[in-house]
């Protein structure tokens, strides 16, 4: 009864990391169409960033959360605005080669820069533990836990509530409505890669002080990414939650009682089998409706 | 010198179309060494080590000592190294490429999975191949006549640790083996299991992780409810970190925590600061082993050069990828000659000393398991110390570890 607890404990952990690491995937998906194979890039340009200003500043890195953002953000719009967009105008599969060769260049930077060496963030809580009965909770990934989810509300407040959100909907639900009504739309394409940037920076944080990481770890941020918005569903921070903690419980689980070599095995059967079908994930496209 | 000079060194030996072997002055020839490290991608890390090692033997035999002689004439050392992303199928498009163009001789890349496929190459165009990146089985069990290794095979590379948790005391009973699925690891851990088995320990559990790992919860709640005296992990350096820190930071407590990659490293060590105390690791090489060498003095004047040239801490890869190095001038002044198969010959006959270890090679091509098997370390104090062989040591071994909270 222990173990299970402890598993499903450590599966919804897991999930929710994978759920706040998605949902800038999710959100260029479901309003720009992009699949933005450069997302593990700005995961790890989030974690790398984290890592010089927390040891820069001796400040615990979530503190640098609002920074990194910051950074990301900025670097996102320019991105888009200069870079896919212009690939999107000649044809719509060129983003997907242009933030592949994006991801490629960029690694290789990253190698240049901070060496291809294991690079880990140590909080001073990274060694502590807590016990709530049975279950066995270490602090690090508690603390990543509870950043994950206040950052996934305030996207969904954002999306729900702010007058940014409200443009960034209208175009992604019609885009030729909301170009007609006056919004300019490549900004509002370009805001929406930065804010989704911004929190890929963030979850580079929080992914950076559970584990160790190298330029070379991108790849498997943007595979995580991808099954997360096929399993939840495009375009929400709730998608991506249930997507996410889906994912974690299906990897602990499996590990835990079919092999810790199988949770690929398990992830990717149930990506097909949701493709099969449910294509369009559990929560289906958060923008479809009106479409 | 850096990897762009490498890079650049190797792309203009391309440029030339150079022969193997040509003549770049009256007197000196040069002796061209082929071969691919992977200098991005996923064994990046310890590849940049095994690329260092190689420079630096080649630079300081051109640069100090003015070029090796070999059958009465004087050569010059060119590497042409390209990087192979860690991708084994780019290591073999260059190592083919390299053939075709006429390299006689080359060195080994990093990890088991590289070397493997480009040592069948080289093999099958009965080329001499030296490495210090493959240690798996497969590679030495294939009946290849031309690859030669710096260490044992992986089965064989167990048993100096087993023989030091013999002498602890009170003695462990019990372990616990923790395993990538990898090439390398899978066979590593099947020497952890022959070695500890033959020397009279119980296995508890085997636990095989994906060769990316997110997460090791489960793992280690497993190891709570059936705890080993002795947990084994034979992963990669970052598997070996998140390993530890989920340890200290669940409470998961063993007498004897031996990790086969990791604590050799000063991130390793500094990530996990006084939790770092204690753990166990293999090396091969450091900067106090007594053997005395031909070319650099000893040891200490070859760290003492590496550091003149990288800044890059040095690491036993980079001992023994310059070993590689000696070994083949040395093999090629025992055959007075540059014919591949003469230097073959001379390579499995090898018996020389070198600042690395006594180079000496199995019938099957891998390190002979006494003359260079491993030695094991032991984080004391934030330093890696030698433990064993008796002979080697700096400190004695710390057993049983203290709990986690202790070393709070």
């Amino acid at each position: 009864m222990n173990l299970i607890a402890q598993t499903l404990a450590d599966g919804l952990v897991l999930g929710g990391i994978y759920a706040l690491a998605a949902v800038g995937f999710s959100l260029i998906f479901g309003v720009l169409h992009v699949i933005n194979l450069s997302h593990g890039i700005l995961v790890l340009m989030g974690a790398y960033l984290a890592l010089i200003f927390s040891e820069a500043l001796h400040i615990d890195p979530l503190l640098c959360i609002p920074p990194v953002m910051a950074v990301l953000f900025c670097v996102g719009y320019a991105y888009q605005r200069f870079l896919i967009q212009r690939a999107v105008d000649r044809a719509s599969v060129n983003s997907m080669l242009l933030t592949f060769g994006v991801a490629l260049m960029l690694q290789n930077a990253m190698i240049w820069v901070f060496s291809p060496d294991m690079k880990s963030i140590t909080p001073s809580y990274a060694f502590t533990s807590l016990k709530l009965g049975p279950v066995n909770l270490d602090a690090v990934r508690l603390s990543a836990l509870a950043a994950s989810l206040i950052l996934l509300s305030c996207l969904a407040a954002l999306l729900r509530f702010s007058p940014l959100g409200r443009v960034i909907r209208a175009t992604a639900q019609q885009t030729m409505a909301a170009r007609l009504c006056g919004v300019n739309v490549r900004h509002v394409y370009a805001l929406t890669f930065a804010v989704s940037a911004a929190f890929a920076g963030a979850a580079g944080i929080v992914i950076g002080i559970i584990l160790p990481f190298s330029p070379m770890d991108e790849g498997a941020w943007t595979l995580n990414a991808f099954v997360v918005v096929v399993l939840g569903g495009v375009g929400s921070p709730a998608g991506a939650l249930i997507g996410g903690l889906l994912l974690g419980l299906v990897s602990t689980l499996t590990a835990q009682y079919i092999g810790p070599a199988f949770p690929n095995v398990t992830m990717f059967l149930l990506l097909v089998l949701l493709l099969l079908v449910r294509p369009n994930g559990l929560l289906g496209n958060a923008f479809a409706p009106s479409r | 010198m850096k990897r762009r000079d490498v890079l650049s060194a190797g792309l203009g030996a391309i440029a030339l179309s150079a022969p193997a072997i040509r003549s770049v002055h009256a007197q000196t020839k040069t002796l061209t060494i082929g071969g691919s490290v992977p200098l991005t991608g996923a064994a990046a890390e310890t590849g940049l080590n095994v690329n260092n090692g190689y420079i630096t033997a080649a630079t300081y035999m051109n640069d100090v000592l003015g070029g090796v002689e070999i059958a009465g004439e004087k050569y010059k050392i060119e590497l042409k190294l390209f990087d192979d992303a860690s991708d084994p199928a780019r290591a073999t498009t260059l190592i083919q490429r390299q053939i075709d163009e006429g390299t006689d001789f080359f060195l080994g890349s990093f990890g088991s999975n590289i070397v493997l496929p480009t040592a069948a190459i080289t093999e099958r165009a009965k080329k001499p191949m030296v490495q210090t990146g493959g240690g798996s089985d497969a590679i030495f069990t294939r009946g290849y006549k031309y690859v030669f290794g710096m260490f044992p095979r992986a089965t064989r590379q167990f048993a100096a640790a087993s023989a030091l948790f013999k002498t602890l005391q009170p003695t462990p009973a019990t372990y616990s083996v923790i395993y990538n699925n990898d090439a390398f690891s899978k066979t590593a851990a099947e020497g952890v299991k022959l070695s500890c088995n033959a020397a009279g320990f119980k296995l508890l559990d085997t636990f095989e992780l994906p060769a990316k790992v997110t997460d090791v919860s489960s793992v280690l709640a497993s190891v709570r409810a059936n705890t080993p005296d002795m947990l084994l992990c034979v992963v990669h350096d970052q598997n070996s970190l998140l390993i530890a820190r989920q340890m200290v930071a669940t409470n998961t407590n063993v007498k004897l925590l031996f990790q086969g990659l990791g604590p050799q490293l000063a991130s390793y060590r500094e990530a996990l600061g006084k939790y770092s105390e204690s753990i166990l690791c293999s090396t091969y090489w450091d900067e106090t082993v007594p053997y005395k060498d031909k070319f650099f003095g000893d040891a200490k004047k070859f760290a003492e050069y590496y550091r003149s040239k990288f800044t890059r801490p040095i690491a036993y890869h980079v001992a023994g990828a310059a070993a590689c190095i000696e070994t083949y001038v040395m093999a090629m002044q025992a055959a007075k000659s540059l014919k591949p198969d003469a230097v073959r010959d001379a390579l499995a006959a090898a018996d020389f000393e070198t600042f690395y270890a006594r180079i000496k090679f199995t019938p099957d091509g891998d390190g002979d398991p006494l003359t260079l098997g491993g030695m094991i370390g032991q984080v004391q104090k934030g330093k890696l110390e030698t433990v064993f062989p008796e002979a080697a040591k700096s400190a004695s071994a710390i057993y049983p570890a203290q709990t986690w909270d202790k070393k709070a």
